[in-house]
């Protein structure tokens, strides 16, 4: 038997996090992991954060996950990997399966940062190859370089769900429809407009009736359903697919935590079975903790910092440092929690309608139940702005924890406040220079550059493009509008790209003046 | 190897171990040393892996990360080895799994 200070199952974002605070106070850390790469979802999640500066914002996941390894094995700690943990026994003795042969260890303190398991749903034909997880896709495509299929249906209007269609569309696969049972999108907004301008439609109060095939999906068939989730006869719709993708929710897992006697609570408000924790992640059982989504199912970014409020308390609980050092530092990375837990998505929110922003606009109904923003809507959120001269608009229409715009601005035209869930505003007396910064910045491609005063006649709008191949100067094509309807030709006038917009390229297109409040994407011709 | 992603937009050209070969039900097949099994057949377009022992019905990949054992195939005579978490090898000869029998049913 071998014995370790802190022993960490899962090296996902809060596990690492957890192992490198840990590892910072002078503990002895190691670090088992079922899986053949350490980073846990990091490595799959190619999209830009959200949140402030100061947690990872706009820092694309897998960059994220390679600052953590990095910080974590200059720090010493060992990462066992094809390690299974398969049991957590009393006095935190624990066995690890690696390859063939089952090891014992004690850990004076553990952390199980086992992170959630996705969740299926059931449908007849549900088990036809073909049939697949969200979470199957991200690695088939951003991990092996495989497309997971051609043409894709999508189940689910989670972020999970939206996030995956965008990631299917950017490796060059079709996505034939975005699909949920409830009656409004359940991610957040912003990635459901990049979704639905590149032409996707979305069906929401949609259900699978049957994956159709006989030896692997050829087709499907939704249909709405009522209220009560009842399908209503008559709305059958057919796709034909050779993909059908479930993005249907996250549970923990926590089953280590069951096996070791912590006290348990069945929360939907966080994923399902949970372990009873302490504002520190320290479970019923002195000396064991939790952090990331196996104690809520949440985000990344609150994954890590949960991570390292466990591992400083482990620090604590072993006494490697006094409880003034722990109550100091867990006030500072409480306020980031706390920031990252405010606004529309707030784990208190979940499944609530909202119908106004904290700015007392009301929310886009038509951005929760078909994807985009409605022409007769844009116009009253505090970022969608007329003026002479090139200047951004931005799209941003919900209340969500990210401010990386504020900071991207060299003019200071655009402005947050201390508030990091407002939605941005124009400052109308800084002058835009169409630098295009504040563009790649929005995690959310929810910012254009528009210019109606380009030439007599035609105006400009500067979109966020993160598509191969990259369109050309001078290429002809069609301008898209937010629900991916051609609404007009369009010329590429510029594509800038730039090491400090990371892969984010932004494309310049002449539309006829009429049409710069309403292009916001852009297609090439045949 | 029309599934291959050959350039990423955000990933760039996805680094990759050394061209292999290896069999698949007799059948010469293409990938790359390291990758999962199940990589390199979703690439060749194969969706099939195997046929469940009570219905005789098809699974493929699920949840290609060795959770839900959908997947799993014969691979080099040994049956049930998930093929989302078994790195590709030269020459490895992978086969159909009936049940757990490398014969279809009505050969058993």
């Amino acid at each position: 038997m071998k014995r370790y200070d802190l022993i960490v199952v899962g090296a996902g974002p809060s596990g690492l996090s957890a192992a490198i605070e840990g590892a910072k106070r002078g503990l002895q850390v190691v670090v088992f992991d079922e899986n053949e790469k350490p980073g846990g979802q990091l490595f799959k999640q190619i999209h830009k954060f959200f949140g402030s500066k100061e947690h990872k914002a706009k820092i694309r996941g897998f960059v994220i996950g390679e600052q953590l390894l990095k910080e974590a094995s200059e720090l010493g700690v060992k990462v066992v990997l094809n390690a299974t943990v398969t049991g957590l026994y009393m006095d935190k003795e624990l066995v690890v399966k690696i390859a063939d042969t089952i090891y014992h260890y004690k850990g004076d303190a553990i952390l199980i940062a086992t992170g959630a398991a996705e969740n299926m749903v059931t449908f007849e034909g549900w088990t036809l190859p073909g049939v697949i997880g969200a979470g199957a896709a991200q690695t088939m495509m951003n991990l092996h370089g495989v497309k997971p299929g051609n043409r894709i249906l999508m189940l689910g209007s989670g972020n999970v769900g939206l996030v995956v269609s965008f990631q299917l569309l950017q490796c060059g696969c079709e996505v034939a429809a975005l699909v949920d049972a409830a009656p409004r999108v359940g991610g957040y907004g912003i990635h459901a407009a990049k979704v639905a301008r590149c032409g996707v439609p979305f069906y929401l109060s949609h259900t699978i009736v049957k994956a159709e095939g006989e030896e692997c999906v050829t087709g499907v068939t939704i249909a709405e359903v009522d209220k009560k989730f009842q399908f209503i006869p008559g709305t059958e719709k057919h796709f034909d697919v050779d993909t059908i993708c479930l993005a249907v929710g996250l549970s923990p897992m926590s089953q280590l935590l069951k096996i070791a006697g912590c006290e348990m609570e069945d929360n939907p408000k966080r994923g399902g079975q949970v372990p009873i924790c302490n504002e520190y992640g320290e479970t019923s059982i002195k000396g064991i903790f939790v952090a990331g989504d196996v104690s809520g199912v949440e985000e990344a970014s609150s994954a890590m910092i949960e991570g390292r409020i466990a591992g400083i308390a482990a620090a604590q609980y072993l006494g490697y440092i006094g409880i003034e050092e722990l109550e100091e530092k867990f006030e500072e990375n409480k306020a980031a929690l706390e920031g990252l837990r405010q606004g529309m998505f707030a784990p208190e929110n979940r499944g609530k309608l909202i119908e106004r922003t904290e700015e007392g606009i009301p929310v886009s109904m038509n951005l929760l139940t078909k994807g985009y923003i409605a022409e007769d809507e844009i116009e009253r959120y505090p970022g969608v702005t007329h003026r002479a001269g090139i200047h951004p608009v931005m799209e941003c229409s919900q209340n969500i924890p990210c401010n990386p715009c504020q900071d991207a601005c060299p003019r200071h035209c655009i402005q947050i406040g201390s508030h990091i869930t407002s939605l941005p505003v124009v400052d109308e007396s800084a002058q835009c220079v169409g630098c295009g910064l504040c563009v790649a910045a929005c995690s959310g491609q929810a910012i254009f550059l528009v210019q109606e005063d380009y030439e007599p006649g035609y105006g400009t709008v500067t979109i966020p493009y993160e598509f191969l191949p990259l369109p050309q100067k001078g290429e002809k094509g069609y301008g898209l509008d937010r629900s991916g309807q051609r609404v007009c030709e369009a010329q590429v006038m510029e594509v800038k790209t730039a090491k400090t917009f990371d892969h984010t390229n932004l494309l310049t297109i002449r539309v006829p003046v009429d049409m710069v409040g309403k292009a916001r994407f852009y297609r090439k011709s045949c | 190897m029309s599934r291959r992603i050959a350039e990423h937009p955000i990933l760039g050209v996805q680094e990759k171990g050394e061209k292999v070969t290896f069999l698949c039900d007799g059948e010469i097949l293409e990938g790359y040393e390291g990758e999962p099994i199940a990589a390199a057949l979703r690439a060749a377009g194969i969706m099939k892996h195997r046929y469940t022992k009570k219905e005789h019905t098809p699974r493929g990949i699920f949840c290609a990360i060795g959770r839900c054992t959908d997947c799993v195939m014969i691979v080099d005579g040994k049956p049930n080895i998930r093929t989302c978490v078994t790195p590709l090898k030269q020459g490895m000869k992978v086969q159909t799994q009936y049940g757990v029998s490398p014969k279809p049913f009505e050969k058993q």
